[in-house]
């Protein structure tokens, strides 16, 4: 890869977060909310299993602070979970970019349990919350979207690459 | 995975990176939770998420734009009339508290109780930003650089919303009073009987009244003062129900709150007078 090739990728990569903070806050009605899928941490997953390089750590500990002031929540607490998502990606990509999209998906998946545990055991400990089913809601959408994401992503990324 | 060379440093292998990363966020959490520490970081990161809340804002301003500019010249004469009829009616009242406000001032100088002192007040719009938060937040327009502290009480002309729960530098969240950690100390107007008023998510429920105490639906339910947060006397909610708890030691009432907390547009900030 020449170094504009990186160069670009980059600016996507950073495109792509800054969509993401954008996407989840847009207001919608409250049905809607319960389903909206954590887009940033979605995006981390996306480009650490891309990027492959550590690097990618210190973006998803930078968006993840911009998050929490965002969120008015503990400083700290979306960056420690998408640092452990990103960190949990990175070392297993390689083996990830081998595998079929189902299995791909299915691990995503958990490791976005992973994220939505690390929140609420934060949260449980911080102001003693008490998790609920519906947390899990945005587990179903990012099944629904995450192909879509990975395919979108990718193609533009070629396309990006070829201009 | 990778494995460590004998030439690689152990600072670049990736488990290093992530246990520093995870070690920052750790103690950025407990200086943030214990000692307001993490102010500053919070401040300076704000300035950096302006632009992204300008962008959710701008499509709301600019319908509010294109609606001022498409309304009929006859519509805002319209409302222009109502707008002036509304502000005799509240002069009326106010030359009417002038005497009674007057009146009291003597009864308590003759009691030597402490006078209310008077507060100072600002208006601060709301950003219709969403919250994933599991909190029920508010964000508005305001942050530490127009002085608002952490534990401010916000209210709006029909009652008490909440209070600022995290202050960055140009806005800030406000906890509503329906949150479920949230406590509000209480007084009902009729009896003068005071409690405190939890949050359940929609509601505000009052769990600790004494069964012999005279408590219907309708009373009006005020801030009391108590915990030196929320002036004295600002209207909060009115009682909806009363029941008896299942163990039957206290009586529960659950009250409605009088602002209309899912559609705010301005609120009101108080400073605790001088």
């Amino acid at each position: 890869m020449t170094v504009s090739n990186r160069s670009t990728s980059h600016r996507l990569m950073h495109a792509s977060m800054l969509m993401a903070l954008l996407l989840s806050l847009i207001p919608w009605p409250p049905a809607v909310l319960l389903l909206q899928p954590h887009w940033v941490a979605m995006l981390v997953a996306y480009w650490s299993l891309n990027a492959a390089s550590s690097r990618v750590m210190y973006v998803a500990f930078a968006y993840g602070l911009l998050l929490d002031v965002l969120m008015g929540s503990l400083l700290g607490k979306h960056g420690m979970s998408l640092v452990a998502l990103s960190f949990l990606v990175t070392k297993s990509a390689r083996q990830l970019r081998m595998t079929s999209m189902g299995q791909l998906l299915g691990m995503v998946l958990v490791l976005l349990f992973n994220d939505i545990i690390i929140r609420a055991f934060i949260d449980w400990i911080s102001y003693g919350y008490k998790p609920v089913v519906y947390d899990l809601l945005p587990l179903l959408t990012a099944a629904f979207i995450w192909p879509w994401l990975k395919y979108l992503l990718d193609r533009f990324q070629v396309a990006v690459r070829n201009s | 995975m990778e494995s460590l060379t004998s030439n690689q440093k152990v600072t670049q292998s990736p488990l290093f990176k992530f246990l520093v990363l995870e070690f920052i966020c750790l103690t950025l959490m407990i200086a943030d939770k214990n000692h307001q520490l993490a102010q500053p970081v919070r401040n300076t990161l704000s300035l950096a998420v302006i632009p992204l809340i300008k962008i959710i804002e701008w499509p709301q301003e600019l319908f509010d734009i294109t609606q001022v500019a498409l309304s009929r010249q006859a519509s805002l004469i319209e409302e222009n009339t109502r707008l002036k009829e509304q502000l005799l009616d509240a002069r009326f009242k106010v030359q009417q508290n002038v005497t009674l406000a007057a009146e009291n001032e003597r009864l308590r100088a003759m009691l030597n109780a402490s006078g209310n002192s008077p507060l100072a007040t600002s208006v601060a719009f709301v950003s219709n930003i969403n919250q994933h938060q599991k909190r029920q937040h508010i964000i508005i327009d305001q942050g530490s650089s127009s002085k608002v502290f952490t534990g401010q009480a916000v209210l709006n002309l029909e009652g008490v919303i909440g209070q600022v729960d995290v202050v960055s530098q140009t806005f800030s969240h406000v906890i509503l009073i329906t949150d479920t950690e949230h406590a509000l100390p209480v007084e009902i107007l009729r009896t003068g009987l005071r409690t405190i008023a939890y949050g359940d998510g929609q509601k505000l429920s009052l769990t600790e009244i004494p069964t012999s105490a005279d408590i219907q639906p309708g009373d009006v339910v005020v801030t009391s003062g108590f915990g030196n947060r929320f002036p004295r006397g600002l209207q909060v909610a009115t009682i909806e129900s009363t029941a008896v708890s299942p163990d039957r030691t206290f009586q529960t009432a659950v009250a409605a709150p009088l602002a209309r907390i899912d559609r705010l547009s301005e609120v009101f900030l108080v400073w605790p007078g001088e």
